[in-house]
């Protein structure tokens, strides 16, 4: 995006002392450090969970209305594009409870400085990969 | 010194207390719910009903969703103040938040009646 430079920039009425300073919002030259790719994606799959819920509370009621659609409702979240997206889904889930989770301990004071930010941001990263991993191989194997 | 914080003259904190609050309740609830999912696990119509009928355990999902409905209401409150500068948009988006969740609270209710 390199549009930062008003065309009528002839017009704009600049106040004494403001530079006409491109501004800069591509996304894609910010540098995203580990600790705020936890805190995004903490935000994004608090949304996406949001999001889901009409869909949950749906299932959840066929499920339990009648042994038909129970049925149904089994078959339909075992074939396979499903299956994929609930592993998606309970990643998201995963990641904003680890997430969550330190968030919670770092508001106790617990694991504050930058160097153990940043490890505890690797510890939920893995751990979210691999409990989207245990469930991967349950729902496969 | 905790109690004065979290009286009406700071209402960020009681918010920021209360999302942490029902993120350990669902928290505590998850790991329940995943656990008696693994030791049950339901097979069939009738387990998967029998599963949902203990009324200590519908009493936990109530307060779960309880739980869930204040969270989901800050967080994406949140979400809405910091992404969408316009004040009268932000507030016709949080009002709809708010009916959602009053609409899914009455849903599980009502799920968990029957
Ligand atoms: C209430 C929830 C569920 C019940 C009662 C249930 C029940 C069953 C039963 C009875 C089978 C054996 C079926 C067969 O032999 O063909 C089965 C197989 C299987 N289930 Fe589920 N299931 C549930 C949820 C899920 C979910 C959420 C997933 C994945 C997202 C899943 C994935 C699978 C897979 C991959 C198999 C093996 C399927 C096959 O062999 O074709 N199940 N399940
Ligand atoms: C499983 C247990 C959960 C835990 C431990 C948890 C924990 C947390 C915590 C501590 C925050 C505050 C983050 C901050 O102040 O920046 C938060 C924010 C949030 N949570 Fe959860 N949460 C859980 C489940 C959920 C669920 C089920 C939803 C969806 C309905 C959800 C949606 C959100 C949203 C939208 C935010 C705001 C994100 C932001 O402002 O960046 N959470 N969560």
């Amino acid at each position: 995006m390199q549009n930062n430079q008003p065309q009528n920039s002839q017009k704009v009425k600049l106040r004494p002392g403001q530079k006409n300073r491109p501004k800069n919002l591509n996304l894609f030259t910010i540098r995203l450090p580990i600790n705020a790719l936890v805190s995004i994606l903490h935000r994004a799959t608090g949304c996406i969970l949001f999001l889901i819920l009409p869909v949950i509370l749906l299932l959840l009621q066929f499920s339990l209305s009648s042994a038909q659609s129970f049925e149904s409702v089994v078959s339909i979240l075992h074939s396979p594009f499903i299956k994929l997206m609930l592993l998606g889904l309970a990643w998201a889930f995963f990641h904003h409870f680890f997430a969550g989770i330190r968030h919670l301990a770092m508001d106790v004071h617990w694991m504050t400085t930058l160097m153990k930010a940043r490890y505890t941001s690797k510890v939920v990263l893995v751990l979210g990969a691999i409990a989207t991993l245990v469930l991967a191989i349950k729902l496969w194997l | 010194m905790l109690i004065e914080l979290l009286t009406e003259r700071y209402p960020g904190m009681r918010a920021w207390l209360t999302q942490r609050l029902t993120g350990l309740v669902m928290a505590i609830y998850s790991i329940v719910a995943l656990l008696r999912f693994f030791i049950i696990q339901p097979e069939n119509y009738e387990a998967w009903v029998s599963f949902f009928q203990p009324i200590w355990w519908r009493i936990a999902s109530l307060i779960f969703w309880l739980a869930l409905s204040m969270h989901a209401w800050l967080g994406i409150r949140d979400v809405f103040k910091d992404y969408v500068p316009n004040y009268v948009v932000q507030r016709v988006l949080q009002n709809i938040l708010v009916v959602l969740l009053w609409i899914y609270l009455a849903w599980v209710l009502w799920l968990l009646l029957v």
